[in-house]
Formats: structure tokens, C-alpha cells, sequence
């Protein structure tokens, strides 16, 4: 199935691009589309579904856009 | 006394007579600085129901026991009065050399009252205070203006100025200083323009009295440096603010179209990567090791300084997706010294105006150079809508009437920051309790609604989270005088703050003991709001009607067919109410003031509006 990742501030220049198309296989992830993508699991994050936010083991679906972005906390 | 000067300098300019006043210790540990002297000053001393924009109002810069001392983000002063904008409690802080150098003059506090004769720029060089004549710069931007101070006595100096915006009381004028930063967005610019106040000149030489000066210099300079390790790791100054754009655009938080819109495809253009891109030069306030401020050249080639607020509401919210144009908004706003936020408000609240033919005009969203021209009639108070506009969104709307204050994006008459709470309570919730009117720096809790709660909840943990974050953001930040920064964006641990404090003051407190403060200066403030509204009551802490209305729903999107509920949110206004300890009106009851140990400006406010 096709996802869109869309990254998000300062992950784009760390983690190299600021959004690709995947072709994963059924039953992928969030947290296996982190990890798909390399950025470091261990730090902080929120991560969007659509526009919701997921938790990691929620099972995406076919054209799903999720967005990795760090945690901010408003300026 | 360690941690404290000990002193304000008291200036009068109708009398142009300066005296120095000792505070007590008591004052210091009860207050402990910034926003908390600010809002004890201003309830005691201001009477109330005076004109913000008269000699009555006074002009307050307060700093705290860190402020201005080496050490992370400290280059930060509080500026304070009764708001134009709202007729309640105003402030707001920003990075200025005012910092260091008014705390090395001698003082914690300046108060200045009344209105002098002609343009003034107040100087004070440690003992020395003088009244100088400003005609030669009233009139002109805030660029200007800054430039002949620093032709006159070097760039090492401490400048407050205003602008063209202050000078004509726009009631969102700012208070600017240094090459680009401002604060006091609930119009202290115009409160020193009702003054003929047209600048403040600071010049220090004494030592800031500490309890470990050498511990507090190592410290203070070891953070500094891993602050800034931290903030390469992170990376976080990439984007700087303006990172969050894409995240606000990707969930439906982003203000388009004087927010009856919550995304838009071409929000990309303006987002923190095409910032960075666009990038020709970084400025930081002082002691800052992870500066913020990204400039671009704007369409006439100026160099402008742009973050998410000033980019949200002056770009996307006026369907501006174009960087310099955006710049050359955030020019203007920066020279006449007006705030982007509520002039990016108040100018998409215009359009829409007209839009739906309640106000009068042809100015069309997406127009720039339209709304660079509306920018300059308000700074100027051109003509009846210029004139009108200067006034702030809630006026405005009251002038045009057919029902427009309803999507005038405000509380209390100050307009709301950069996030489109359309469908996200706990946020909107912040804006409707802040203590200055809509404001996000006392409480952003976006990310929290959607990873640590539920956006749809209306639940007791938001209005708790709320309460946690005004504590330590419009509490702690304010009090102690430092910008939040470290701490929000880059994870700097707040347990640092009482060691600072330790260090200056020699006083081991814990943050627990902050809190207190924080809710005793939020107290007064509320105390302060209840003299000048006495018939107040929950409404004034509603946030814009047009958040709520099932017509202006999205019809795409993440929140599609969503919106606020009045009866859900009443209840999380409760459940904020009844955390703090306030009655049904959201005022402090008697035993919230007893236990905050404010129980004798209770009894003074009660003469003025009842108790419970």
C-alpha cells in the first residue's frame, strides 16, 4: 500500500528529507513506518495519521498520510 | 539584599523629577519580580476606571532576580500598565538590553508616570536620569529611531522605543528594542506614546548584587554553552519558530482566511523550510545561545525578521503565501512598532468585514500591497477605516456592527495567537483564561491535546495541563525574567531555575514555592480585572463566537463537520474554575486569596466589586 511521510521542522535537515512516497506492505505501522524511514525512535515525537494523532502500533491504511514531527510546545 | 537591587527608580514626566525608592525584602519574596511586581505595582497604585491613554496609566518595566545576569535566555524585561486594548491588567516581555543595563544602573523597577509637554527620550545612567527632547525622531519608525539613539551613545546601550503606531495610540502598539524585538502587545507602545514618551536610554556600571557571583557566573556560563549543545542536537533553530507552520497546516490548526479556514495547499510556501532557505542573517536577544529570529529580505529588499506568529497571521490568515510579501507586512508592523499578531488580526477581521459586506471598502484577501496600505492608514490613522482599525478587532467590530464581532478573533479585546482552535478546546481554553486576553504564552497545550489527551475531550486533564503550563510559562518566565525557550523547545530542565535563583538570591526554594507565586500574581491580576469590570462574568472567558459556529465548519479535512460546543466548553471552563479555586464568575474566592496569602487586596478590591 502507498503512504505519503511528511516530516516536520528541524527532522527534515536531521533525517534528510521533508516528505516521500512508500510502498509498505498490509498491516504496516506507525511505529514500523518510523522505523522505515530511519529517524531515531527514541526521540520525542508526535505522530499524525491524517491529521489525527496515532499511536505506534496502529495499523495505517492504503494512502494514509502521517507526519512525524517533533514535540513542540508553541512559541 | 542578594538576588535584588532593592530599588525602583520612580519617574514623573510631567514634573520631570526622578526619585529612587528602596522595596522591601518581604516585597522581593512575595513578588519576586517581573510580571509580579508589574501586576502588585499597578493594583496598588493605579485607581480604577482611569484612561489607560492618560497621565493616570503608568509605565512599568520590571526585571527579575536572574534578569540580565549570564545565564540561559535572561536578556528579557517585563513592560506593564493598564492595556489600551483590553482596560485590564496589560504586559508582555522581550529580549532588550534594558536587561542588564538598568539592573547594573541600580534598580528592579522603573515606573513611569505622567505625560510630558513634548517628545521625550528618558536617559538614566546610573544615578544620572535626564529628560531630552525626541522631536527630532517623533514621527518616524522605530528603525530610525533606534539608529539615532545608537549614533548617540553606542549599540552597548539598553533602548526602548516606539513607533509611529505608539505615537498615534494604536491600542496593539508595541514597545520595540534592540534590531528586532518587541513586546507589550496590549499596546505598552501606546501607553508610551500617551506619554510623549518616545524612547528610554539605559546605561549601567554597578554590579548585580548575588549571593555566589563566581558560582553563578560558572553556572550560568556552563549552561549557556550546553544550551546551545543541545539546541545543534536538536536542531531546533533550523525552523525556529515557524517549524510548527507545516504541523499547525498538517492537523488543522493553522489560521487562512481570518480563521474560518484551518489549512491551505499552499501552506507549504511559507513554512520553516522555505524560511531557513530564504534566510540571510539570525538574531538572538541577549544571553541567548539558541537564537530565534530568522530575517529574509522582504519585497522592497529590507531585511525582516519572521517567526510562525508574525508568518501565520500575516501571511496564511490573509492568504498571503508568499514570504516576502509576508516580510514586508512584518516590516511595517516592526517599524510603525505595532503588533503582527493582533495587526494580522485585525487586518484579516477587515477583510472579512467587508467580505460579508458588514464594513465598508473593496480590500480583497491575498492582496498585499491592499494590506500593506491598510497597514500604514492604521499606524497613521488615516482616514474613517484606518482610524477605526487602530482601534483593535472589538471596537471595530462594536463601530461596524452586523453581528462582525463575532468573527473578530479576540478575547477581552486582545486578538488571539496563530492557532485555529476551531476544534481544539483545551487551546482555546488558554486563550479564553489568559490573564492579558488571548494570548499563547501562558499556555500552549496543541501537542498535549493530541498525544497526551484526545482532541475532542473537553476532560478535567486539559484544564489541568492548562493550570500547569500558566504556572511555569505565565508564572515562573515572568516572574523570574528569562525567555521560556530552553525549556519548551529544547527541553532545558526547570529545576535549573531554582539553582539560578539559589545562586542570586541564596534563597533554596523549590518549585512548588514558584507556583505559589504564580498563582498569587495570577490572583491579583484577576483582582485587578474584577475593580476595572466589576459586573464580569464566565462570558469574558469565551473564546470567539465564530469557533463555535456549526455554519463555518470544514467541510475537508481532519475536523471536518467539527467544531467548539458552548455547553462542553462551559464545563471545561468549570473544571479550570474550580482547579484554581475561582467562583462561577471566575473570580478568586475569599479562602483562594487566604490561602494565597493576598487576602488584603481582596478586601481592597472588594470595594470595588464583590467576593465570594
Amino acid at each position: 500500500m502507498k503512504i505519503t511521510v511528511k516530516l516536520i521542522g528541524p527532522f527534515v535537515q536531521l533525517f534528510g528529507f521533508s516528505e516521500k512516497a512508500l510502498d509498505v506492505p498490509p498491516g504496516t505501522t506507525a511505529d514500523d513506518l518510523i522505523g522505515l524511514v530511519s529517524i531515531d525512535k527514541a526521540r520525542p515525537k508526535i505522530v499524525t495519521r491524517n491529521g489525527r494523532a496515532v499511536v505506534p502500533d496502529e495499523a495505517l491504511s492504503d494512502g494514509d498520510r502521517v507526519v512525524i514531527s517533533p514535540i513542540y510546545s508553541g512559541g | 539584599m542578594n538576588g535584588w537591587t532593592g530599588q525602583i527608580l520612580r519617574v514623573n514626566l510631567t514634573t520631570k523629577t526622578a526619585k529612587t525608592e528602596a522595596f522591601s525584602e518581604e516585597f522581593a519574596r512575595k513578588w519576586i519580580g517581573g510580571r509580579g511586581f508589574a501586576a502588585k505595582i499597578l493594583f496598588d497604585e493605579l485607581a480604577p476606571g482611569i484612561d489607560p491613554l492618560g497621565p493616570d496609566n503608568k509605565f512599568i518595566v520590571a526585571l527579575g532576580p536572574i534578569a540580565g545576569i549570564p545565564a540561559p535566555n535572561t536578556g528579557k524585561a517585563v513592560v506593564a500598565g493598564k492595556s489600551p486594548s483590553t482596560g485590564g491588567y496589560g504586559d508582555g516581555n522581550l529580549g532588550t538590553r534594558v536587561a542588564e543595563q538598568l539592573r547594573k544602573a541600580g534598580y528592579d523597577i522603573l515606573i513611569v508616570e505622567g505625560r510630558a509637554a513634548s517628545p521625550t527620550m528618558l536617559t538614566i545612567e546610573d544615578d544620572k536620569v535626564e529628560f531630552l527632547p525626541a522631536d527630532e525622531v517623533w514621527g518616524k519608525g522605530t528603525y530610525a529611531t533606534n539608529d539615532w539613539i545608537y549614533a548617540k551613545y553606542g549599540k552597548g546601550v539598553g533602548v526602548l522605543n516606539i513607533g509611529q503606531g505608539g505615537e498615534n495610540l494604536v491600542r496593539y502598539a508595541v514597545v520595540r528594542s534592540l534590531e528586532g524585538r518587541a513586546g507589550g502587545r496590549t499596546g505598552m507602545g501606546a501607553v508610551m506614546g500617551s506619554k510623549l514618551l518616545k524612547a528610554i536610554v539605559v546605561k549601567g556600571s554597578k554590579p548585580i548584587p548575588q549571593a555566589d557571583p563566581a558560582g553563578m557566573k560558572k553556572v550560568g556560563y556552563d549552561d549557556l554553552r550546553e544550551v546551545n549543545r543541545i539546541d545543534k542536537k536538536t536542531g531546533w533553530s533550523i525552523q525556529s519558530t515557524n517549524g510548527v507552520l507545516a504541523w499547525c497546516n498538517e492537523v488543522a490548526a493553522l489560521p487562512v482566511h481570518n480563521f474560518r479556514r484551518t489549512h491551505h495547499p499552499d501552506a507549504w510556501k511559507v513554512d520553516g523550510e522555505r524560511l531557513n532557505n530564504a534566510r540571510v542573517a539570525t538574531y538572538g536577544c541577549p544571553n541567548c545561545t539558541m537564537r530565534c529570529g530568522i530575517t529574509i529580505h522582504d519585497d522592497e529588499g529590507r531585511e525582516s525578521e519572521l517567526d510562525y506568529e508574525n508568518i501565520g497571521l500575516l501571511g496564511p490568515n490573509l492568504e498571503i503565501f508568499d514570504l516576502p510579501a509576508v516580510g514586508s507586512l512584518n516590516y511595517l508592523c516592526d517599524d510603525y512598532g505595532i503588533d503582527t499578531m493582533s495587526g494580522g488580526c485585525v487586518m484579516s477581521f477587515y477583510a472579512d468585514a467587508v467580505e460579508r459586506g458588514a464594513a465598508p471598502g473593496d480590500i480583497r484577501f491575498g492582496d498585499s500591497e491592499a494590506f500593506k496600505k491598510l497597514l500604514t492608514s492604521i499606524a497613521l490613522r488615516q482616514g474613517q477605516v484606518g482610524n477605526i482599525l487602530a482601534e483593535g478587532s472589538m471596537r471595530a467590530a462594536r463601530a461596524f456592527g452586523h453581528n462582525s464581532i463575532d468573527y473578530a478573533m479576540q478575547v477581552k479585546g486582545l486578538e488571539v495567537a496563530a492557532y485555529n482552535c476551531k476544534f481544539i478546546p483545551g487551546m482555546a481554553l488558554a486563550f479564553g483564561v489568559s490573564p492579558i486576553g488571548a494570548h499563547h504564552k501562558e499556555s500552549w497545550v496543541i501537542t498535549f491535546e493530541l498525544k497526551q489527551s484526545v482532541r475532542e475531550s473537553y476532560g478535567p486533564e486539559k484544564a489541568q495541563k492548562v493550570i500547569d503550563l500558566q504556572r511555569i510559562r505565565g508564572g515562573l518566565f515572568e516572574f523570574i525574567v528569562a525567555c521560556r525557550f530552553p525549556w519548551i523547545e529544547n527541553g532545558w530542565p526547570l529545576e535549573h531555575y531554582p539553582k539560578y535563583f539559589k545562586l542570586v538570591s541564596g534563597l533554596d526554594w523549590t518549585l512548588e514555592d514558584f507556583w505559589t507565586v504564580s498563582d498569587r500574581i495570577y490572583s491579583v491580576i484577576k483582582l485587578f480585572w474584577l475593580r476595572e469590570y466589576p459586573q464580569t462574568d464566565r462570558r469574558a472567558d469565551y473564546p470567539p463566537a465564530v469557533w463555535f459556529d456549526p455554519s463555518n465548519v470544514d467541510t475537508e479535512g481532519p475536523i471536518a463537520g467539527k467544531c467548539l460546543e458552548y455547553d462542553k466548553y462551559d464545563g471545561l471552563l468549570q473544571h479550570y474554575y474550580d482547579l484554581r479555586g475561582y467562583d462561577k464568575r471566575g473570580i478568586p474566592t475569599k479562602a483562594t486569596l487566604e490561602r494565597l496569602g493576598v487576602a488584603a487586596e481582596g478586601r481592597a478590591a472588594e470595594k470595588y466589586g464583590t467576593l465570594t
